[in-house]
């Protein structure tokens, strides 16, 4: 019941959408939803998808695990992520790169941009971390290559065994130290 | 060479001498007469064989031999050469005692040492110089009842310095197997029978009579003592070992005053002109046997101390005896000593039930309260039987099952008769106390006293904070209330309101709400029935304030579930802002089952009604279709159901997991299932706080999971303070590190440096 009122109240974090937007300023109701889609994911068995916030004093950081589904020719492979939060969360889209290196049609390979229309245009509220993480594990095997950022991949992508050589060139597993 | 001087002086010594003896008679007839008198007098003193008899001389002969004798000043040279003759005589006593002894050794018969006893009072008596002869026939100067002083101290030099010599021949001549001999010779002289008071001991005051002469007394006086002290010894394990029920000190010291006093009298209050003056004699030996009862007893208690806990209250004068002794005999130490180690032995192992456990605390309890009001005795018990009890997962069970009389064997840890008194608040001193009293000397710095006898509060103190009771109570509660069919809770209600006496009302406001809960849905279910009758009577309970509820969603057949929709739709249009969830798996279903030749009314659970709806389409099924059909269901579940349904006689199994509706009634073979579903009928699905803990744990399990798949290796610490983000999250940084170890050795962990990471 009282997931509902605080969806049904009027969203005031809202209107201070563009004014400073510190994160000590977010209000408990952003902090309140990060935590309650934490425990969602957390509770959610969702194979090879994965995230935690960084550090336990800054709950608008997150590092994220997304491993390759299977069957395509990223499986079984890893890359990690980081999201961010903006202190409107959830009216404006968290801000996601890719922390590995990912040879992939929809990344770019330098900065780890991804071009995802739920991340940009087509972002709404109801969505979250968990429902971003399924998106880039589908668009891993499913590239929308229309509008890549990586051309060369995209253009590579219809020879497998190509595209899998270029990939493992550029790919290196994440290392287990500790990110912080 | 003499020089003249030297010459004339011995002369002169000479003649002084000479005169001297010859005590100017004429000629050396004085010198005759003393030569005479020394032989008379050394051959009536010589110490001779027992067999040769001593030589008859006429009373006046001897006394005026003496008399010369001591007139000369000769008499210390008499008894010189006295003392010579008895040390050259003293093989003949050694043959005898060496004859004795052997044949002791041979027959080990104490009586035997009498006779040697008895023997050397002969020999003893044989060559006392004084032995034979009448006071007044002895010289004067032997005499003690001259008047001249040096004369009486004279005679007694005589007797003194025989019987000195006399004594350090005899020990001097007695082996050490000696010893062990007369040992067993003062035992026999004992009062044998321990219960026998009538007849009045008739001690053999000849035997110790000679003991005396021969100064045996003297020299194995500690002998004596350990025969005593070893025969009290005897008597109280003989009479008290295993006698609780009874003071039995008392009875011991009667039995010292009747039995033992009168034996005693003989070697310690010898020569005591009547009983008074022996029994101011005895005295001092008297508080020392005391004292040595005493510490008997005592000894005694301690080893048996487990046994009088158990058997208590029928051992508290046991009690009571051990704590007079231990007044006088300081041994609580030994005692707290022996009792932690019998309760480490027999107690605090993984064989013992939690419930035996607290029990024999509680006895512990009680009993070192008769003996140490203070507690001081019970707080160093205490102690590791609280650790324990601490580690068991069903001590906190145990206590509140029994808060609430639900023991089943019906004796309750906690005395009805005790008054109601809220929880002992600790750490509160009283100082307007007028009974104050400093802590006892043998207390330990972190000593607490505790009200006596409020056990529950000592119980409760178990455990640091009294919610761990009140969520376990919660959860009882929970079992008893859906327990109840009949609807009668005035029992809860009862226990209820005995506890908030002792754990406050706060504490227990959550049991109020599901107790109103229990009335709340029978008023509620009144109104939705009166509005349209329905075959349903749920019981309505708010999901926050009660533990929580097993789920197990399985899919009731449409007629049921049709039931329960409009249940709901009714229910909805009574209280608009609300909304059932069923927990379809709980409660019963009355259900009339129309077989061929019979007809069958019985009480089942729902997952049993489901099953009898699946069977009356179709005569067989198995086991997985069955799970097939009813959905989200366990199979131990689903056997439950079936195992109902048999005992009632509707189901067969016909083979492994095959089963086949009875149309016509089988006769029962002697059933060995008939227990069966009995044995698994449990409380209902009620969460108990441990379960409740274990799902946490799994919870926190995910997050600690997620956080080291995103953020690779971390220390404790880092994970300790990531898990803020789990809701609920309330352990320490060191049950985290026990739960990370136990995740180690299941192997889904691994630590490095102190960095945990996953293993993969």
């Amino acid at each position: 019941m009282e997931q509902i009122t605080t969806s049904l109240a009027p969203p005031r974090s809202s209107q201070k959408v563009g004014v400073a937007g510190s994160t000590s300023d977010a209000s408990g109701s952003v902090t309140k939803r990060l935590s309650s889609e934490l425990m969602q994911l957390m509770m959610s068995s969702s194979p090879g998808i994965s995230a935690f916030p960084k550090s336990d004093a800054n709950l608008f950081e997150w590092v994220g695990t997304i491993e390759g589904p299977t069957g395509t020719v990223y499986s079984g492979l890893t890359f990690k992520i980081s999201i961010t939060f903006p202190p409107n969360y959830p009216y404006v889209a968290p801000t996601i790169r890719f922390d590995s290196t990912c040879y992939h049609p929809n990344v770019d390979l330098g900065s780890g941009a991804i071009c995802l229309d739920i991340l940009q245009d087509k972002w709404s509220a109801v969505y979250s971390v968990q429902t971003i993480l399924l998106s880039l594990q589908s668009l891993l095997g499913e590239p929308n290559n229309a509008s890549p950022l990586n051309p060369e991949a995209a253009g590579m992508w219809d020879s497998p065994s190509e595209y899998k050589a270029k990939l493992m060139s550029h790919y290196s597993p994440p290392s287990d130290a500790a990110s912080a | 060479m003499a020089t003249p001087a030297v010459q004339s002086f011995v002369e002169e010594k000479w003649q002084e001498a000479f005169k001297n003896l010859n005590r100017g008679e004429p000629g050396i007839s004085g010198l005759m007469t003393i030569s005479e008198a020394w032989r008379i007098a050394s051959d009536f003193l010589r110490p001779r064989p027992l067999s040769e008899p001593r030589p008859r001389y006429n009373a006046h002969e001897i006394k005026a031999a003496f008399d010369m004798l001591a007139h000369t000043k000769l008499l210390y040279t008499v008894l010189e050469n006295f003392l010579d003759d008895m040390h050259q005589q003293e093989y003949l006593i050694k043959q005898e005692v060496g004859e004795y002894m052997s044949r002791y050794e041979e027959t080990d018969d104490p009586q035997v040492i009498a006779e040697l006893v008895y023997r050397l009072v002969d020999w003893f008596n044989a060559w006392h110089p004084l032995a034979e002869y009448e006071f007044s026939s002895l010289p004067s100067i032997w005499r003690a009842d001259d008047q001249n002083e040096l004369s009486t101290s004279l005679g007694h030099i005589v007797t003194d310095h025989f019987t000195v010599a006399f004594h350090t021949h005899i020990y001097s001549i007695l082996p050490p197997s000696f010893s062990r001999g007369f040992k067993a010779l003062v035992s026999s002289t004992l009062p044998i029978s321990y219960d026998d008071m009538s007849d009045s001991p008739s001690p053999d005051t000849f035997v110790w009579d000679s003991f005396f002469a021969l100064g045996l007394v003297e020299r194995y006086e500690s002998l004596i003592a350990s025969v005593c002290y070893e025969h009290i010894e005897d008597y109280i394990r003989e009479v008290c070992a295993g006698q609780w029920s009874e003071r039995m000190l008392a009875d011991v010291r009667l039995w010292m005053d009747s039995r033992m006093l009168p034996w005693m009298r003989l070697p310690y209050a010898r020569g005591a002109k009547d009983l008074n003056e022996a029994t101011k004699m005895m005295s001092g030996v008297k508080s020392r046997f005391d004292y040595h009862i005493c510490k008997v007893l005592c000894d005694l208690r301690t080893s048996e101390i487990f046994d009088i806990i158990i058997d208590f209250p029928d051992s508290k004068p046991a009690l009571e005896d051990l704590k007079e002794c231990l007044h006088r005999v300081d041994q609580r130490s030994i005692l707290v000593a022996s009792l932690r180690k019998a309760n480490k032995k027999r107690l605090l192992h993984p064989g013992a039930d939690t419930k035996d456990i607290l029990a024999q605390y509680v006895s512990i309890i009680k009993c070192l309260r008769v003996i140490d009001p203070p507690g001081v005795l019970l707080y160093k018990v205490a102690d590791p039987i609280r650790r324990y009890l601490r580690d068991r997962p069903d001590t906190i069970r145990c206590i509140v099952s029994d808060l609430v009389g639900d023991s089943e064997n019906g004796t309750s840890l906690v005395d009805d008769n005790d008054p109601l008194v809220p929880l002992a608040s600790r750490d509160v001193e009283d100082y307007t106390d007028s009974t104050w009293e400093p802590e006892p000397i043998d207390a330990g710095p972190d000593f607490r006293t505790n009200k006596p006898g409020d056990i529950i509060s000592t119980l409760v103190s178990i455990y640091e904070s009294k919610d761990l009771f009140v969520k376990e109570l919660q959860v009882l509660l929970a079992q008893r209330l859906l327990n109840v069919k009949d609807g009668n809770y005035e029992k809860e209600r009862r226990n209820i309101e005995i506890l908030k006496v002792r754990f406050g009302e706060a504490a227990l406001q959550v049991c109020e709400v599901m107790l109103r809960d229990m009335t709340d849905s029978r008023r509620t279910d009144q109104h939705v029935q009166s509005q349209k009758p329905s075959l349903l009577h749920p019981v309505i309970i708010s999901r926050h304030f009660w533990p929580t509820l097993q789920t197990g969603t399985f899919i009731l057949p449409q007629r049921l579930r049709a039931i329960q929709e409009d249940y709901s739709r009714e229910y909805t249009a009574f209280k608009p802002d609300k909304k059932l969830v069923w927990l379809s798996h709980m409660g019963s279903v009355k259900i009339e089952v129309e077989l061929q030749d019979r007809t069958l009314e019985v009480d089942v659970p729902p997952v049993s009604a489901a099953m009898v709806e699946l069977f009356s389409e179709r005569d067989r099924w198995s086991v997985d279709e069955l799970i097939a059909q009813m959905g989200r269901i366990d199979r131990p579940s689903v056997m439950k159901g079936l195992l109902v349904l048999v005992d009632l006689g509707i189901l067969k199994e016909e083979e492994t997991d095959h089963y086949k509706l009875l149309e016509v009634a089988e006769e029962a073979s002697a059933d060995p299932g008939a227990s069966r579903s009995a044995a698994m009928d449990e409380l209902p699905g009620v969460q108990t706080a441990q379960q409740q803990q274990a799902e946490q744990m799994r919870v926190f399990w995910r997050f600690i999971e997620g956080m080291l798949t995103n953020l690779g290796a971390l220390p404790l610490d880092r994970i300790q303070n990531m898990l803020k983000f789990a809701p609920g999250y309330d352990r320490n940084i060191e049950q985290l590190g026990m739960f990370m170890e136990a995740a180690r050795r299941e192997g889904m962990v691994v630590a490095k440096d102190g960095m945990w990471r996953l293993n993969r």
